[in-house]
């Protein structure tokens, strides 16, 4: 997939020739061996910080004692994307090898900013050795998010890693905290000032400029020391015989220094040399092609070699003077001469380097051109061919800028922009009007409906995709307002309207046509959806995708009873992680074959899968992972008899329970009212009746179905408990409906387990020759694809039903083969002694103390990261430690077991 | 919205189409005054970047009322 492209010159420091006074005092204050992990460089515009820190690192660079990363931020860096594309790749020129996995996620569809930080940290946390980091103009970056994930990571850098931050303003976030702890270097202002020995030494040595102590101290105090001014009256004196008469004149004038000095800058030009300035100020990069190209010559390499020369201000950006810029002071006063002296000029040659740039293949910049320039029809034009790629390099937040940035009545004529615009919106979460849009775009390219001519298209490929991205977008919005019916419609529409060779378009809406027949509970029709849908983003190489697909058709596998199949999906996706990852979706494969090895009974397998689901980031692993990993565990808690523990991980469950649009199809509060069940608990499985509402002659859906089995249950347990209860013949009725449905619609998984419940209301009813029949043909249905675990979830009153079919003539081989299994689990549960007695064998150290505390109030994870100054991942193997030596599975149970021990 | 924003030292008129058309006025005590409209709170961060960005010391920022009204709006009863 691509990505964005880095400008090299950006993680160049740059470097004056000559000119530059050395500050010994400052180098001092940066001192390696005491820097914190924040170092913040904070001044006006024109005080030396660049210029500082170029020559500090340089110093240290030389010095061999540290390895220097720079960027230089610009206001296209707001976006989360490019920023840290950019910051990784700093990182990893200096510390090869670092930043691998990050630059993975990044080029990843669906990792977050987060993964990518956390992934960095990770691998810094590996490097020996000094880094340190700059980042230059940090004061451009406005983004919250990109804010956010800078303080991430200066909370969580390691000791050997340093990050300097340079800008005008301090940055949007506390830092009294870091300053009291002594984690914070502040260079500002006052410390970067010259001062009158800085001044004389600059003059004299720098500028050749023969001063008296008296003239120095008047410009010293006239100027302040700062140092722009400082250079620019130095530029207005050489050459002089008069210099006595220009430092009166300065001194005795009133205006802004700039206004001042850069008039008797530009007075000393040539005419020519001065035009040049004023047109080419408002490029934020100049070459001699750029600039030929916009202020229409053909001299611009010797305008440019001239004027660095004469020291004005232009900032080479590489070592073969290929790219500069201005200083950004010089550039701005240039600018606002610009606009002064010639009105109107700007929009001209915003026009030209908008029209370079785009010759050039950088449509960002010419885009930001033209934006300066307000000419909205030019930027529409760029935009709309520019989606593509930025939707590719995952550059939506820059996307977003210009789509707000436009006049809306601009995309009245553009369906096509307006649908990009459809796009970026319901990416953020914002559909309010995206009805409306959808229904103009559809009505102005339906042929005869409305006047094709005054419309606007510049990407016709997109423009042929049209119908068939607005019956995407409509598909989205139904299954967003929960209609199935219109879900599928639309969908179906959208599936005839796509070209046959866009395989994403097609993989997209088989995608959705498979959930939302899920949804329904038409699972044959789903699994083909899906099938189809993971081949075809495979052929579009959309592997993120594609493991959202292979959990859903693996869950459709498992309840249609084929195990076989559901591990076979399972397993090609984890294959497809190992290959072609680091993907999201991997821990949601673990989880899943940890369910299907569960019902075959290989509890070992299964708790692997489970732990190896849990243990990895949360950033590989889909939203509905949190919960599905948890109930995975609980149920092999309760079979190695920890139901409070089970019980414990399962409230947890319930508190991160999201199924992202996939049907609920195992809630946890039923699989919870199954566990109290089997420890007895009766009136915790009424109270979950209660609650939910459930009734034996509720219509028998797919999507109840888990309820209405876990009723059933509790009806059986009611009629045992209860004299002259009416719960035998309600279960009796509630599980032939339910088995008739299941049998009609296909799912074979469920239908062993309605066959065991039935035998045993046959049992509870006293018709004993019934119950052995019913089980027999529940055993013999279960035996092809290995269920296990539907026999032994029941307890006692199966596993005797068991023998007896055991003894007898149908089905006794499979009743012998769930007996043996039964009995080698019981003998096999790990040994939990250890854990139950008041002492812990391995005890916590004060690390993983501290946590504990913390886990007892309601920080969440990344909060208790913060408050421990760790990072996630540390934290992670901490809290992993603790669950180990507790031997427990949830926050909560560590909570408990800690208070058991007296920790 | 009608903002007066005070600068220390003295900023020339030729400035004024830098800064978004606002009025600049010098005052007795070598100060400048940019007093003008600001559409909204986004335009008014805007201005105060520009003056961050050419270094210019910031004094003060006042909301002033608006000339072309007279006296306060009248407000409905009960808000």
């Amino acid at each position: 997939m691509p990505r964005p492209v880095l400008l090299a010159t950006k993680f160049h420091a740059p470097r004056h020739r000559g000119g530059v006074v050395d500050r010994p005092r400052l180098h001092r204050r940066l001192d390696l061996a005491r820097l914190p992990a924040l170092t913040l460089v904070s001044a006006p515009a024109g005080f030396g910080k660049t210029t500082l820190l170029a020559e500090w690192l340089d110093e240290t660079d030389r010095g061999a004692s540290a390895r220097p990363a720079w960027v230089s931020l610009d206001p296209r860096d707001n976006d989360p994307t490019l920023f840290w594309s950019y910051l990784v790749a700093a990182v990893a020129t200096p510390v090869p090898g670092v930043g691998e996995e990050a630059r993975a996620l990044l080029q990843g569809s669906t990792s977050s900013v987060d993964a990518v930080v956390t992934s960095l940290l990770n691998d810094l946390t590996t490097t020996s050795g000094e880094i340190v980091l700059v980042l230059d103009d940090y004061h451009v970056v406005e983004s919250i998010e990109v804010h956010e994930s800078v303080r991430f990571l200066v909370e969580h850098l390691p000791s050997n890693v340093h990050l300097v931050l340079a800008g005008r303003s301090d940055p949007p976030w506390p830092l009294a905290g870091l300053r009291a702890r002594g984690e914070l270097l502040e260079l500002r202002g006052a410390d970067l000032r010259f001062d009158a020995e800085e001044a004389a030494t600059y003059f004299r040595d720098a500028m050749g400029l023969a001063l008296t102590g008296a003239d120095i101290n008047v410009l010293e105090a006239r100027t302040e020391g700062w140092i722009t001014a400082l250079q620019l009256a130095a530029l207005s004196m050489r050459g002089r015989d008069d210099i006595a008469a220009f430092i009166e004149g300065f001194a005795g004038d009133d205006r802004f220094i700039l206004d001042y000095l850069v008039d008797e800058v530009l007075d000393r030009q040539t005419p020519d040399a001065r035009d040049f300035l004023l047109r080419t100020c408002l490029l934020s990069r100049l070459s001699a092609e750029l600039c030929d190209a916009v202020v229409e010559r053909d001299d611009s390499k010797a305008m440019l070699d001239t004027l660095e020369r004469a020291n004005l201000f232009l900032v080479p950006l590489d070592d073969r003077r290929l790219w500069y810029r201005y200083h950004h002071l010089f550039g701005d006063v240039l600018q606002a001469r610009l606009v002064d002296e010639h009105p109107g000029l700007q929009t001209e040659l915003h026009r030209r380097a908008s029209e370079w740039h785009e010759q050039h293949d950088d449509r960002p910049e010419a885009i930001r051109h033209s934006l300066a320039g307000q000419d909205f029809e030019r930027v529409a034009d760029l935009v709309e061919l520019a989606v593509p790629a930025m939707r590719r390099s995952r550059r939506e937040a820059t996307m977003r800028t210009w789509f707000e940035a436009l006049p809306a009545d601009i995309y009245t004529d553009r369906p096509v922009l307006a649908i990009s615009w459809i796009g970026a919106r319901m990416a953020t979460g914002q559909f309010e009007g995206i009805e409306d849009t959808l229904d103009q775009i559809e009505h102005r390219v339906t042929p005869g409906k409305a006047s094709t001519e005054e419309m606007v298209v510049v990407d016709e490929v997109e423009f042929a995709r049209l119908p068939a991205q607005v019956a995407m977008y409509r598909t989205a919005l139904a299954l967003l307002a929960g209609d199935i019916a219109t879900t599928i419609d639309h969908a179906e529409h959208a599936l005839e309207l796509t070209a046959a060779n866009d395989h994403h378009g097609i993989g997209a809406a088989s995608a959705l046509l498979g959930l939302a027949h899920w949804a329904q509970g038409d699972l044959e029709e789903a699994q083909v959806r899906y099938v189809e849908s993971i081949d075809c983003f495979r052929r579009s190489e959309h592997h993120a995708d594609i493991l959202g697909c292979t959990r859903a058709l693996a869950d459709i596998q498992v309840a249609r009873g084929h195990l076989g199949a559901a591990s076979r999906t399972l397993e090609a996706g984890l294959e497809l992680a190992r290959t072609r990852g680091p993907l999201r979706g991997t821990a949601d494969m673990h989880a899943g074959l940890a369910d299907v090895l569960y019902e075959r009974n290989d509890l070992d397998a299964a708790r692997a899968h489970g732990e190896a689901s849990r243990d990895l980031d949360e950033h590989l692993a889909l939203p509905q992972n949190a919960y599905r990993w948890r109930v995975a565990l609980a149920r092999l808690l309760q079979v190695e008899g920890d139901r409070p523990g089970a019980l414990d991980l399962l409230a947890d469950a319930e508190l991160v329970y999201d199924t992202d649009f996939s049907p609920s199809i195992r809630p946890v509060p039923a699989v919870a009212a199954r566990m109290h069940l089997l420890g007895g608990d009766l009136d915790a499985a009424r109270r979950w009746v209660a609650e939910t509402g459930i009734a034996f002659d509720d219509e028998p859906t797919y999507r109840r179905e888990y309820e209405h089995l876990t009723l059933a249950r509790v009806l059986i347990a009611r009629s045992a408990a209860e004299h002259d209860s009416p719960a035998l013949d309600e279960a009796v009725l509630l599980l032939d409906r339910l088995r008739t449905a299941a049998e009609t619609a296909g799912r074979a998984g469920s239908a062993v387990e309605i066959l065991a419940l039935r035998a045993l209301v046959h049992h509870a009813a006293a018709e004993p020759e019934a119950a052995t029949t019913v089980l027999g043909e529940a055993l013999i249905a279960a035996e092809p694809e290995g269920f296990v675990r539907p026999f032994l979830d029941e307890g006692q009153p199966l596993l005797d039903l068991l023998q007896v079919v055991a003894r007898g003539d149908t089905a006794a081989v499979q009743a012998r083969r769930i007996l043996a299994a039964a009995t080698a689990t019981s003998t096999h549960l790990p040994d939990r002694s250890a854990a139950t007695k008041g002492t812990l064998v391995d005890p916590l150290s004060d690390r993983e103390l501290q946590v504990v505390r913390l886990l007892r109030s309601e920080l969440t994870g990344p909060e208790i990261a913060r408050e421990l100054m760790v990072s996630l991942n540390t934290m992670r193997t901490h809290t992993k430690n603790i669950y180990m030596k507790l031997g427990v599975n949830s926050r909560r149970a560590a909570v408990r077991r800690a208070a058991e021990l007296g920790l | 919205m009608q903002y007066e924003i005070r600068i220390a030292g003295h900023l020339g008129p030729r400035w004024a189409n830098w800064f978004d058309g606002l009025t600049i006025t010098a005052t007795d005590d070598d100060n400048t005054v940019l007093s003008g409209s600001v559409v909204d709170q986004a335009a008014l961060h805007g201005l105060l970047q520009k003056l961050r960005d050419l270094g210019l010391p910031l004094i003060s920022l006042t909301q002033v009322p608006d000339p072309t009204t007279e006296g306060p709006e009248p407000r409905p009863e009960g808000n």
